[in-house]
């Protein structure tokens, strides 16, 4: 990759991103299913809290993806020109989607504990889910429909 | 009536022998960006409409026009 320009450094990482978002959000969900399955049989304390704390590394990094130009280590010029104005327009709707699905989740959370007890915990880990989930599918499929007839 | 925003980018940087990617270094965007704004998926913003006008040689009226 050292051989190639700025402009097709950018476009080889932005395809590659193109088709990691959804693989991400899978492997972002199947985390979060792993959870409440454990809920319904703990294990021992130390491995929840391994599990646990691995959810939270990972979604504290795909937030910082959404909401920066990501590549952190990548020059500048590289991260510039991938960070353009329509990888902005799409990554910008794919938040808007994210918030949409947080705050849907946050109302279904809200009437589920008139019926069911929730656990503060349980009640973060399906609002982030959603959320996190949704805004990357969404700029995932955007990105991926950026390049059709290229 | 939904309005959209044609345009003639894809005609005119034949016409120049320019490909996308080449275009696209002109403007300082990613290929991805002018293959969205031919296709009409994308709209850009002012200053990039300006600049894809100035590289192509046209103005942004003769380059972009609204279709109803």
């Amino acid at each position: 990759m050292n051989g190639r320009s700025i402009a097709e450094r950018a476009e080889y990482l932005s395809k590659r991103r193109a088709r990691m978002l959804p693989v991400l959000a899978v492997i972002f969900l199947s985390q979060q299913a792993t959870f409440f399955l454990q809920m319904a049989a703990p294990g021992p304390h130390s491995a929840e809290r391994a599990k646990i704390g691995a959810w939270l590394v990972l979604s504290v990094i795909l937030l910082a993806a959404l909401a920066s130009k990501g590549f952190w280590l990548q020059p500048r010029e590289v991260r510039d020109l991938i960070d353009d104005e329509n990888t902005r327009a799409n990554r910008n709707e794919a938040m808007r989607w994210g918030f949409l699905f947080a705050m849907g989740s946050a109302i279904a959370v809200y009437v589920l504990t008139m019926f069911d007890t929730v656990s503060g915990r349980e009640a973060v880990h399906i609002i982030m889910t959603f959320g996190l989930a949704a805004a990357l599918i969404r700029w995932g499929l955007l990105e991926r429909r950026a390049y059709k007839d290229g | 009536m939904a309005e959209r925003l044609a345009n003639r980018l894809k005609d005119r940087r034949g016409e120049l022998g320019l490909t996308q990617a080449e275009l696209a270094e002109k403007v300082g965007v990613t290929r991805k960006t002018v293959n969205t704004v031919e296709n009409g998926v994308f709209t850009p913003s002012a200053t990039l409409a300006i600049k894809l006008a100035r590289e192509l040689g046209l103005s942004v009226e003769q380059l972009f026009w609204i279709e109803r």
